[in-house]
C-alpha cells in the first residue's frame, strides 16, 4: 500500500511539473506517414505494422497447429482456448451455426484488432523512424517507421469496408435478395384490418431510415475504432513527452495499463457490433437456437 | 424554395461533401490505394488465419465434441446394458434359488420316501430274520429233543441192562425205549 502511495504521489509531483513546463508538445499526426514510395504503391508506417501483426499471429498459429493433435498441449492449448473462447462469444450472439460460418472473419478482426491495438504499445512503434531533409536543408519531425495499425483512417474504413461487404453477402444468402429488402422494408409482425395496413406503410418508410442506419454504420465502425486507438496514442505520446526526458515512462505507465484494457474492449466493441448486425439480419434462420 | 434555389442547395451540399472528402485526405490520409490495400491485407490476413489456425483448431474441437457425444452415448449404451445384465442377473438368481428351493423340496421328499422304504426293507428284513431265526431254533430244539430222548432211550437200555443182567435185543430196547419216552413226555 505505501508502495503504491509513493508510487503514484512521483507520478503526479512528475506530472504537475510537465503540466507547468513551458512549450507546446509534438501530438501524433491524424494521418499515417508514407514511409515508402514507390509511386503506383505508397506504404504508411500503420501498413508494415499491419503486416509484423499479421506474420506474428500468423506465425504463432502455425506454430500452434503444426503437431495438433486430440490431446492439446502447451501453443495448441492456448490457441484452442482463444478459438474456442471466440466461438461460444459469437454463438451466444449469433447462435452456433452462423458463428461457425462467419467464425474466419469475426475471429480475425477480433485477433487482429486487439493484438494490433497492443502493439501500439510496443517500445519502438512511433518512435524508431527517419528525417526527411529539404532541399535548403531543414529536417522534418520524425517519421516513424511503425504506427498503431488501427490509427490510421485507412485500415479502419478497410475493416469496415470489409465487415460491410460481408454483411451484405451474409444477408443476401441467408435471406435471398427478396428476403433482404423485405426484412427491411415490410413488417413481419402480427395484426389484422387498419392497424396492419398502418403498420406496413410505417414500416416501409422506417425501412428508409434504415438504409440511412446500414450506410452509416461503416462510418461508425471506422471512426469509433480510429478515434479510439487515435486517441489512446496520443495520449501516450503527450505523457512521454510531458513527463520529460527522465520521468516520461512514468507518466505515461498509468496509461500503458489503460491502454491495455482500451485495446481489448474496442477490439470487444468492433466485434460485438459487426456480430450483431449480422445476427440481426441472419440469425432467424437458425431454428431451435435463438428467438427474436 | 423554387427549384433554382434548390439545385444551388444541392449544388452547395455537393461541395461541402467535396470539401469533406478533400478534409478527409489531405488531414486522415485517406487514400484509395491505402484503403484497397488494407482492406485486401486484412482479407488476405483473415484467409491465413482460416487456413491455418481457425480451419484445424474448429476441425479439431468438432472432432473432440463428436467423440465426447460418441462416448457418452456410449456410456449411456453400456449402462442401458449393465441394468439390463443386472436385472437379467437376479432372474437368473431369483429362477436358480426357485429351483434350488424345489429341488430341496423334492429332495427332501425323496429322501423321505427312501428312508421308509428302507425301514420297511429292514423290518421286512428283520421279521425274515427272525422268522429264519425261529425256524432255526425250532430244528434245533427238535433235534435237541430227539438227541436227548435217544440218549434218554440208551440210558435206559442201559439201566435196565445192568439192573436185569440181561442183554438186551434191539428189540427190547427199542421198546423200552418208547416206553420211556411215552412215560417222559415230550
Amino acid at each position: 500500500m505505501r508502495t503504491l502511495a509513493t508510487i503514484l504521489s512521483v507520478w503526479f509531483l512528475c506530472l504537475a511539473s510537465a503540466f507547468g513546463a513551458e512549450g507546446g508538445y509534438h501530438t501524433l499526426p491524424f494521418n499515417a506517414p508514407v514511409v515508402v514510395d514507390l509511386g503506383f504503391f505508397k506504404i504508411t508506417n500503420s501498413m508494415i505494422a499491419m503486416w509484423i501483426v499479421a506474420g506474428v499471429i500468423i506465425f504463432f498459429a502455425q506454430l500452434a497447429t503444426r503437431k495438433i493433435s486430440l490431446i492439446p498441449s502447451g501453443l495448441q492449448n492456448f490457441a484452442e482456448t482463444i478459438v474456442e473462447g471466440l466461438e461460444g462469444f459469437l454463438g451466444g450472439i449469433m447462435g452456433t451455426k452462423l458463428a461457425r460460418e462467419t467464425f474466419w472473419f469475426f475471429g480475425s478482426v477480433f485477433i487482429f484488432i486487439v493484438f494490433a491495438n497492443w502493439m501500439g504499445m510496443f517500445p519502438t512503434v512511433g518512435t524508431v523512424g527517419h528525417y526527411d531533409v529539404a532541399a535548403d536543408g531543414t529536417k522534418s519531425d520524425l517519421i516513424p517507421w511503425l504506427r498503431g495499425a488501427n490509427a490510421d483512417l485507412n485500415t479502419t474504413l478497410g475493416l469496415a469496408l470489409a465487415f460491410f461487404a460481408l454483411w451484405i453477402y451474409w444477408s443476401v444468402k441467408h435471406n435471398g435478395f427478396g428476403g433482404f429488402l423485405s426484412h427491411i422494408f415490410v413488417y413481419q409482425g402480427e395484426g389484422a384490418g387498419f392497424i396492419k395496413i398502418l403498420l406496413y406503410v410505417i414500416f416501409f418508410l422506417v425501412g428508409f431510415l434504415e438504409i440511412v442506419s446500414i450506410m452509416i454504420r461503416p462510418l461508425t465502425l471506422t471512426l469509433r475504432l480510429y478515434g479510439n486507438v487515435y486517441a489512446g496514442e496520443n495520449l501516450l505520446e503527450l505523457m512521454l513527452q510531458m513527463g520529460g526526458q527522465w520521468f516520461g515512462w512514468l507518466a505515461a505507465l498509468p496509461f500503458y495499463f489503460l491502454e491495455l484494457l482500451v485495446g481489448l474492449i474496442q477490439a470487444l466493441v468492433f466485434t460485438l457490433l459487426t456480430a450483431v448486425f449480422t445476427s440481426l439480419m441472419c440469425h432467424h434462420e437458425e431454428e431451435g437456437e435463438h428467438g427474436h | 424554395m423554387d427549384f433554382v434555389h434548390i439545385l444551388a442547395a444541392s449544388g452547395g451540399v455537393a461541395s461541402d461533401l467535396k470539401a469533406v472528402g478533400e478534409n478527409l485526405q489531405q488531414q486522415f490520409g485517406l487514400h484509395g490505394q491505402l484503403l484497397i490495400s488494407q482492406m485486401v491485407g486484412f482479407l488476405i490476413f483473415a484467409f491465413l488465419l482460416k487456413k491455418f489456425a481457425f480451419g484445424p483448431i474448429q476441425a479439431m474441437l468438432e472432432q473432440r465434441r463428436e467423440r465426447i457425444a460418441a462416448g457418452e452415448e456410449k456410456l449411456k449404451r453400456i449402462e442401458k446394458q449393465l441394468a439390463d445384465s443386472e436385472a437379467t442377473t437376479a432372474a437368473a438368481i431369483a429362477k436358480a434359488n426357485e429351483q434350488a428351493l424345489r429341488l430341496i423340496a423334492e429332495a427332501k421328499e425323496g429322501a423321505a420316501a427312501f428312508s421308509e422304504q428302507k425301514t420297511q426293507e429292514a423290518i421286512a428284513q428283520a421279521q425274515q430274520i427272525l422268522a429264519k431265526a425261529e425256524a432255526a431254533g425250532n430244528a434245533d430244539r427238535e433235534r435237541i429233543s430227539t438227541e436227548l430222548k435217544r440218549e434218554f432211550g440208551r440210558l435206559v437200555a442201559a439201566t435196565t441192562s445192568q439192573v436185569t443182567g440181561k442183554v438186551l435185543t434191539s428189540d427190547d430196547q427199542n421198546r423200552i425205549n418208547e416206553e420211556a419216552l411215552s412215560k417222559v413226555g415230550n
